[in-house]
């Protein structure tokens, strides 16, 4: 921002009650700043769009008033554009309607919200909604429901105060007018922090049009971006196969890894691209929110960690067989996180997810291991590795590569796929070593940006 | 491709991918004694096999039913056979 008056007026925004900050925060800009760019969709892409904060605020208080006119008991977001959701977040907070975002791989779970009205990119309420049952104005905050990922079982609905939605936003100066971009899925829990924040901070948020390396990195250049927020996996892949010439003009000074776990190498190759980036790896889940964040940029989290509440009250433990278990508050219970993890050094490292870990014969195969290793062998620019079912040893671990473009001279995709074998053969126990080996343009990704394991 | 075609040429590639020598594949060869194959060897023969005949016998045999042994090259060449003859199974 530009004037020390709109810094204060947006860190006084945390006075404000939660379900209000996002509408509040918009409207702020939109009166002092109505041309400012809030959002650019499509960025990088023919359709690029460049919406707001005048518009934004215009349709957020244009929802308002049919939403105080009808009161449905809830509103299930279906809209496709994140301007749209971005205006029926903030819209739905102000009126006290309960919202629901639903990624496309949990819309069936639309069913438990009895009642609750659709609403798309029209940003129209359905006639049906005035008709069907209504909700009376309570004074008790409406939740906001989020779908988890799926990464790990099927998709399912948490119930989230706005408190704890916005529990991470950062309101202070620094984080103000910057542009962010959003890689993530805008309906997921991961996504919906990056557009909160953007939007409570008077920011710039840039939706690539795809996910294609190089038109991120082009994205990224192009409409400014200084603030990266994104999986390990999709850093690495912009790292991998972007452009060079335009990844290394991009201007980060941040980038922010979740979703999965990070590891030595990327955060070396990062550092070396982006200098002057900070990097932070989040410690996030959709059921616990933001848990920790690590700033050192090293791999895991300090040994010192595990054992003694962390500033905020949080409690780590580890369980025997080294899965990650968190504490959030005294009040609360021990949640086991799915997360493994194993002592090197001063650190504890993310060895991976309990469901990712492949049997193959009864023995245990770490697939981010083998990931690494892979991804140390010259000529190999990513790598994926996951479990293929086998009638004859339940499992078979199995690998897409991605190969370095150019190769050196006198190189060829066979000869780099042999030689990935050989280095497995050397630093893996024999049911370990990837028995499938594709080489492959782009690695299979899931909708959240993570790497699939089966 | 004939079932015997491909299965040696499924062999080959285990055997070349573990760093064996490729070896002529013939029917009679028994698959431990002669050709050095382990479980994964031959988990890994019947994923290159479903890559290229469609077909995994193993998988959509119902699990009720006996496993035919597997001890020769031949073996393999009547299960993929007979698999390949059948109407096929929906598999997902």
């Amino acid at each position: 921002m530009t004037t020390a008056a709109n810094a204060t007026t947006i860190a006084h925004l945390a006075d404000a009650p939660a379900e209000d900050r996002l509408a509040s925060a918009i409207a702020l800009v939109a009166r002092q700043f109505p041309d400012r760019t809030a959002i650019v969709a499509n960025a990088g892409g023919e359709a690029r769009r460049v919406i707001d904060y005048a518009t934004l605020t215009a349709a957020i208080m244009k929802l308002e008033g049919e939403l105080a006119a009808a009161r449905p008991v809830g509103i299930v977001a279906r809209a496709k554009r994140v301007e749209s959701l971005v205006v029926i977040a903030a819209a739905c907070g102000r009126e006290h309607v309960p919202v629901a975002f639903l990624a496309e791989d949990a819309r069936d779970l639309v069913g438990e919200l009895r009642d609750w009205v659709p609403l798309d990119d029209s940003l129209v309420l359905p006639a049906a909604a005035a008709a069907g049952p209504r909700r009376e104005f309570e004074t008790v905050p409406p939740q906001v429901v989020v779908a988890t990922s799926g990464t790990s079982g099927p998709p399912k609905l948490v119930d989230h105060s706005w408190d704890s939605l916005l529990a991470a936003a950062r309101l202070a100066e620094q984080w103000h007018g910057r542009g962010w971009l959003l890689v993530y899925d805008a309906t997921r829990w991961a996504g919906l922090q990056v557009w909160l924040q953007a939007m409570l901070t008077a920011g710039r948020l840039v939706v690539p049009a795809s996910r294609d390396p190089d038109l991120v990195a082009k994205a990224c250049v192009d409409e400014d971006v200084s603030i990266l927020p994104a999986t390990p996996t999709l850093l690495r892949r912009l790292i991998a196969s972007g452009d060079r010439a335009v990844v290394s003009t991009m201007k980060l000074d941040r980038i922010t890894l979740g979703g999965e776990a990070t590891d030595a190498q990327l955060l070396e190759q990062a550092k070396q691209l982006f200098p002057n980036a900070k990097i932070t790896h989040v410690y996030a889940t959709t059921e616990l929110g933001e848990v920790f964040r690590v700033t050192d940029s090293q791999a895991g989290f300090p040994i010192e960690w595990i054992g003694r509440p962390l500033p905020g009250g949080v409690r780590l433990s580890m369980r025997r067989d080294g899965e990650l278990l968190v504490q959030l508050s005294r009040d609360t219970a021990e949640v086991a996180t799915g997360d493994l993890v194993e002592r090197r050094g001063k650190r504890f490292e993310f060895t991976g997810r309990r469901s990712d870990v492949i049997v193959v014969g009864g023995a245990k195969v770490f697939p981010k291991r083998v990931e690494e290793i892979l991804r140390g062998v010259p000529g190999i620019a990513d790598a994926r590795v996951y479990g293929l079912p086998s009638a004859i040893t339940g499992e078979l671990v199995a690998a897409e590569i991605v190969i370095h473009e150019p190769l050196p001279a006198g190189t060829t995709p066979d000869q780099v796929r042999a030689a990935s074998l050989a280095v497995c053969r050397e630093r893996l126990e024999a049911h370990g070593v990837p028995r499938v080996v594709d080489v492959v343009k782009k690695l299979t990704l899931t909708a959240a940006g993570k790497i699939p394991r089966r | 491709m004939p079932p015997l075609d491909a299965i040696a040429a499924a062999i080959r590639t285990v055997l070349h991918d573990t760093g064996r020598d490729a070896k002529a594949i013939s029917p009679e060869m028994l698959l431990a004694a002669d050709l050095g194959l382990d479980s994964l060897d031959l988990a890994q023969t019947i994923v290159l096999l479903e890559r290229s005949l469609g077909v995994d016998p193993f998988r959509s045999a119902p699990a009720a039913a006996p496993r035919p042994a597997i001890r020769t090259v031949s073996d393999l060449v009547s299960i993929y056979s007979s698999a390949l003859n059948s109407p096929r199974p929906h598999t997902p």
